[in-house]
């Protein structure tokens, strides 16, 4: 207990001397402790994109697959070239529902969704561009149902990913909410050229039979973004021609007539990036025609965060390079201030006192001073955190509520005060839109982990500079005082 | 009884080239104050450090209360059997003249009454409470040196070593130091071991012995 207590006046006795050791310790703790909360809205960052993406999966054509089953055991030569520029494709199986539940149902699966597409005729004009062929025409569907409109069948906003992502954005009414009704929306340019709007009526009529038809409502009118467009050049956008309705309307029609051809494309959305081979291989044990491939979105993902992931890295090494320095001045500054008290650890010595007791005095002296430190370093360094996590989320809040109200007006939702409606299925979120709240409380970034942390770096590094001390004090011969004049 | 007594003892420094002490055999015991006389050189610190077990000896015998000084705990030793003055009295200055018996008493694991002890102590020294409560830095050199042996004799030490102890006092402060030791030695049984040059200080000690300065090469 005297060790303590003799520790300590020695402390308050000698405020000094101790000044410039507490003064770097304080630093340390405020530059760890911001660096701790960069890190700490790097990772939040990182996550709320994390969370903003669902890892989606969707089922790609194997070109390389599909090429060799063309030229099977040939190597394409240089005169097999211009052969090779309209290769003619084997063909393949659209998949069917049965067989997207059958992969749906997986343990790496978290949801999934698919959307319908398929050809119609209807009861209006259909917008032929100057180039003929419509290049976005399914080449099968093309061939097979000769329908003059493209036919989307969705079952949710977050289906609809080119809405999403602002390609397509609704001009005029809306996308309804309710994906179950005879609703469809429609292009503005054939919107225009037929004279429709809102609240109009069409009907599709099979490409098979002209007495199978289906009445759809006109609930909005939608527009191509021009820099989105590939239709440089024509008259119309290659968007021009599509009808875009929900799954259940899709699958009236199919119950109607199943002649029609529908392509189903499927999204599954994955429980984590780890297990997109697994699923992949899962695929194909499950009878998934080596045609197709597991696509995924984890390079959009990872593009993303990569940037934000760096600041992360960055952080923690410049902790670390702190740390290291600041390890190295106090133990240069604890070998210069033992030199200095070697007086007092001779006079101690020579009365009696054990090496390893006058050691204990002096980490516990330190141990003070860097528990004082530490605990004002903390407290200032979290009031600078708060200001220097927002400002880094400050871009990334504001392009993030942005986006949010952006989407819902794609979907054609309602505006200003009502904008904050959640949409999507899943309480709001939606694939693609993210949500981030602003720093307001310390504790949100410096939390009582982190000051665990602080106060076990700043015990390592105080056992680790008072080592100088330790072995000076074990190297020390009390002898020497002995010989000193005044 | 001896107390302690040196047989053939010699000693040569790790680093040095010749025997700083050669074959000296001494005997103190209670109750008396030696002095230890010598020119520079001849080896009276090196002596004491010795006495002390602050050094090791290599050579002959060091018994102190019929044990061999090497087989014994030195920090025990120190903290318990002997008590040490030096000639620039080694007090800590960041604490008061009490806080450094006091200290001293701790470090011996003394825990009954300590500041009442070592209130006494002083007194006895002819420090007074309120120089006992100053800072050992503003006591002049012969106060100090009353305290750093108020603080030898915390843990009531059977010998009692001063190294010089009135090298950096006056005349009368010397006698009044040396007064202090008699009396310690005489009314308190201790066996007092004082290192000087002074003949004044010779002069009042029981028994005096002298160590010529050995010149002879290993
Ligand atoms: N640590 C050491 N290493 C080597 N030689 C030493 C060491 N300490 C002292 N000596 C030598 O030992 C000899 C005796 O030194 P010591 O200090 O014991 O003499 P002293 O009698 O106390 O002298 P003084 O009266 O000047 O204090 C000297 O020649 C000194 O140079
Ligand atoms: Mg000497």
């Amino acid at each position: 207990m005297y060790i303590i207590k003799n520790a300590w006046l020695s402390l308050i006795r000698n405020k000094g001397r101790n000044l410039l050791i507490g003064i770097i310790i304080l630093v340390l703790s405020i530059a760890t402790c911001i660096t701790l909360a960069i890190r700490s809205s790097a990772d939040q960052l990182v996550n709320s994109y994390n969370s903003k993406y669902d890892i989606e999966a969707t089922l790609g054509m194997n070109r390389d697959n599909m090429m060799k089953d063309f030229t099977p055991g040939e190597k394409p030569t240089e005169d097999e070239q211009s052969e090779q520029e309209k290769p003619q494709m084997p063909e393949i199986e659209s998949l069917t529902v049965s067989e997207i539940e059958k992969y749906g149902d997986s343990e790496y699966v978290k949801n999934y969704y698919y959307t319908y597409r398929f050809n119609m005729n209807a009861n209006i004009e259909k917008l032929s561009s100057s180039n003929s062929d419509d290049k976005r025409m399914d080449k099968k569907a093309d061939d097979m149902n000769s329908g003059d409109f493209v036919v989307m069948g969705y079952d949710s906003y977050e289906s609809m990913s080119d809405f999403i992502s602002g390609k397509y954005t609704i001009s005029d009414g809306e996308v309804s909410s309710d994906f179950t009704s005879d609703s469809c929306i429609i292009s503005s340019e054939l919107a225009s050229s037929n004279d429709l709007k809102v609240g109009d009526t069409i009907t599709l009529i099979s490409p098979n039979n002209e007495e199978l038809t289906y009445d759809l409502k006109i609930t909005g009118i939608y527009k191509e973004n021009e820099e989105d467009s590939d239709s440089m050049g024509q008259m119309f956008s290659d968007s021009a021609n599509m009808i875009i309705t929900n799954k259940t309307v899709s699958e009236v029609i199919r119950t109607l007539d199943e002649d029609i051809s529908m392509i189903l494309s499927p999204t599954f959305i994955l429980t984590s990036e780890d297990v997109v081979d697994s699923f992949s291989e899962e695929l194909a044990n499950k009878g998934l025609s080596e045609y197709y491939q597991v696509q995924t979105n984890l390079e959009t993902i990872n593009s993303e965060t990569a940037s934000i992931q760096n600041v992360a890295h960055f952080a923690g090494v410049f902790l670390i390079i702190t740390l290291i320095i600041g390890g190295v001045v106090l133990f240069v500054l604890n070998m210069i201030n033992v030199r200095e008290r070697k007086y007092e650890i001779g006079v101690l010595r020579t009365i009696g006192m054990t090496k390893l007791s006058v050691s204990c005095q002096f980490v516990v002296e330190l141990l003070i001073v860097t528990f004082i430190s530490i605990t004002l370093g903390i407290g200032i360094g979290s009031v600078l955190s708060v200001p220097t996590a927002n400002y880094l989320l400050e871009n990334e809040i504001e392009s993030s509520q942005q986006a949010q109200t952006q989407v819902q007006q794609n979907f054609g939702g309602p505006q200003g005060e009502e904008a904050n409606r959640p949409m999507g299925r899943d309480g709001g979120r939606m694939n693609g839109v993210m949500s981030l709240d602003k720093v307001t409380s310390m504790n949100a970034v410096v939390d009582i982990k982190v000051i665990l942390q602080l106060f076990g770096i700043g015990l390592l590094l105080t056992v680790i500079s008072s080592l100088s001390a330790i072995v000076s004090i074990a190297r020390f011969s009390p002898l020497t005082i002995l010989r000193e004049r005044s | 009884m001896n107390v302690l007594e040196l047989k053939n003892v010699s000693y040569m420094y790790d680093d040095g080239n010749e025997y700083v002490l050669k074959d000296i055999s001494f005997a103190f015991e209670k109750g008396k104050v030696y002095a230890i006389k010598g020119r520079s050189g001849s080896g009276k610190t090196t002596l004491l450090s010795l006495i002390s077990g602050l050094e090791k000896y290599k050579i002959g015998n060091i018994i102190y209360q019929g044990k061999e000084l090497n087989a014994i705990n030195l920090d025990y030793y120190r903290s318990h059997s002997i008590g040490i003055v030096f000639q620039s009295f080694n007090l800590l200055p960041h604490l008061t003249a009490l806080e450094n018996v006091v200290l001293s008493m701790e470090i011996n694991h003394i825990k009954e009454n300590k500041k009442e002890k070592a209130i006494q102590l002083l007194e006895e020294v002819g420090i007074d409470q309120t120089k006992a409560n100053r800072r050992v830095l503003k006591l002049s050199g012969g106060e100090q040196q009353r305290v750093a042996i108020a603080r030898s004799l915390s843990y009531n030490p059977d010998i009692i070593i001063a190294d010089e102890p009135t090298g950096n006092l006056d005349h009368e402060t010397e006698n009044d130091i040396m007064e202090i030791f008699t009396e310690l030695a005489h009314k308190q049984n201790k066996c007092v071991i004082i290192v000087t040059h002074s003949k004044n200080v010779a002069s009042q000690a029981d028994i005096v012995f002298e160590l010529k300065k050995s010149s002879k090469r290993k």
